[in-house]
């Protein structure tokens, strides 16, 4: 099975300040990064977003979930097979895209 | 030599060459990036975010062919703009004598990984002309700089090489070398990427370890040095091992050794390794 993160940034406002789910996931699955980059200023943390990006490397051990003080870690799983299936089906549409 | 060395490195090794330092090339890419219009600044944009993106994805439908056109394809504009490659504390001391000014500045990648807070992540060192302007980029910059003198950046580059970060050379806008690293794995991303997904935007250095099994006593004080597993205990022999192959030429392991047991070879003198960057 592969992890599916969904992160509710109606919730998860300032994950650099929180960074409760970066500092104990075991497996370094989320990354967290500005969305904007200004000119002569730093990116509020309001432009910081936090994804799960090694969605392969995830064990599921559900201590991200655990530690999230608003709720924002939508934690689940689908069968490999069945996402494999929906990549090849992209990486098709790609390539058609590309030749014609 | 690596294909770097040969197209920039005027005979030496390139990140010893000092024209790879010159403000000249420094505006060559500041023309070069304003042109192509990329606003963005050099760190977030190398550090292949959306890239990762497909290669998980890539991995995970178990199309060779495609991870690996995505990995040359990524490659191809990195060679061009930023990549980076391994090298050994004495270099890395020879080319604090070549570049100015230096500067410490906080870790990108660690915040992006671990969402490390600014006064704990001054682990990166920025180099050259691009230094003095660092204030119209203030987020790639996060937490501010820190200006040093060559003297107390050799320190800080020995404390670092100490507690076992690796130390890489970066650049931005080849071949114009703009930071000096202290990474480990997995919280610096292009260790990561290089170790988990073969992606070669890190190059090895042109060292490789190698264990003299007569002087080796086994007494693990190595172990734990290597962030590129290339390191472990043969228990049958109790004698420290080197994947040569895997190794990165990092000299991490080589200080940690009390026996002298650990030798550090030119690349270039073991034909089976030559080239294996
Ligand atoms: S379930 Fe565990 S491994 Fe997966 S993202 Fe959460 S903390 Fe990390
Ligand atoms: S723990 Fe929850 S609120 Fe905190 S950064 Fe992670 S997702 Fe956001
Ligand atoms: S390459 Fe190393 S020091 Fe530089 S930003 Fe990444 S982890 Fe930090
Ligand atoms: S084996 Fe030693 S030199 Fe090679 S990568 Fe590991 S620590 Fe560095
Ligand atoms: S520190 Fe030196 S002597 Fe001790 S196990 Fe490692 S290589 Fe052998």
């Amino acid at each position: 099975m592969i992890a599916q993160i969904k992160i509710n940034f109606d919730l998860c406002k300032d994950p650099l300040l929180c960074r409760q789910c970066l500092s104990v996931c075991p497996s370094v699955v989320f990354v967290c990064g500005p969305t904007k980059i200004w000119k002569g200023r730093e990116t509020d943390p309001q432009e910081y977003r936090i994804f799960g990006r090694y969605l392969d490397k995830c064990s599921g051990c559900g201590d991200c979930v655990k530690v999230c003080p608003t709720g924002a870690v939508d934690l689940g799983f689908l069968p490999k097979e069945q996402l494999a299936q929906r990549y090849q089906e992209e990486r098709i549409a790609q390539l058609k895209e590309r030749n014609s | 030599m690596c294909w770097v060395c040969e197209k920039y490195g005027n005979g030496e090794k390139w990140y010893l060459n000092p024209e790879n330092y010159a403000r000249r090339l420094y505006k060559v890419r500041k023309e070069g990036r304003e042109a192509s219009g990329a606003d963005a600044d050099p760190q977030a944009a190398g550090m292949g975010a959306g890239v990762v993106a497909e290669l998980v994805k890539a991995r995970i439908s178990g199309d060779l062919k495609w991870e690996e056109e995505i990995k040359r394809d990524a490659l191809e504009h990195a060679y061009q703009t930023h990549f980076g490659q391994v090298v050994t504390l004495d270099e890395y001391l020879q080319i604090l004598d070549i570049a100015y000014p230096l500067v410490k500045m906080t870790c990108g990648c660690r915040r992006v990984q671990r969402g490390m807070p600014d006064e704990e992540n001054f682990t990166c060192m920025g180099i050259g002309p691009g230094m003095y302007k660092w204030e119209r980029w203030p987020e790639t910059y996060r937490g501010g700089v820190e200006f040093l003198t060559p003297e107390e950046a050799k320190q800080w580059a020995m404390m670092n090489h100490k507690e076992g970060r690796v130390q890489t050379v970066d650049v931005f806008g080849t071949p114009y070398i703009g930071g000096l690293c202290q990474c480990e794995y997995p919280g610096c991303v292009a260790v990561r990427n290089r170790l988990d997904y073969d992606f070669k935007f890190l190059l090895k250095g042109h060292t490789v370890a190698k264990v003299d099994r007569e002087k080796c006593t086994g007494c693990k004080s190595c172990l734990g040095r290597c962030q590129f597993k290339s390191l472990n205990l043969e228990v049958y022999t109790n004698k420290a091992y080197v994947d040569m192959d895997q190794c990165f030429g990092c000299g991490l392991c080589i200080t940690a050794c009390p026996s002298g047991a650990i030798e550090l070879l030119d690349r270039e003198s073991l034909p089976g390794l030559a080239e294996n960057w």
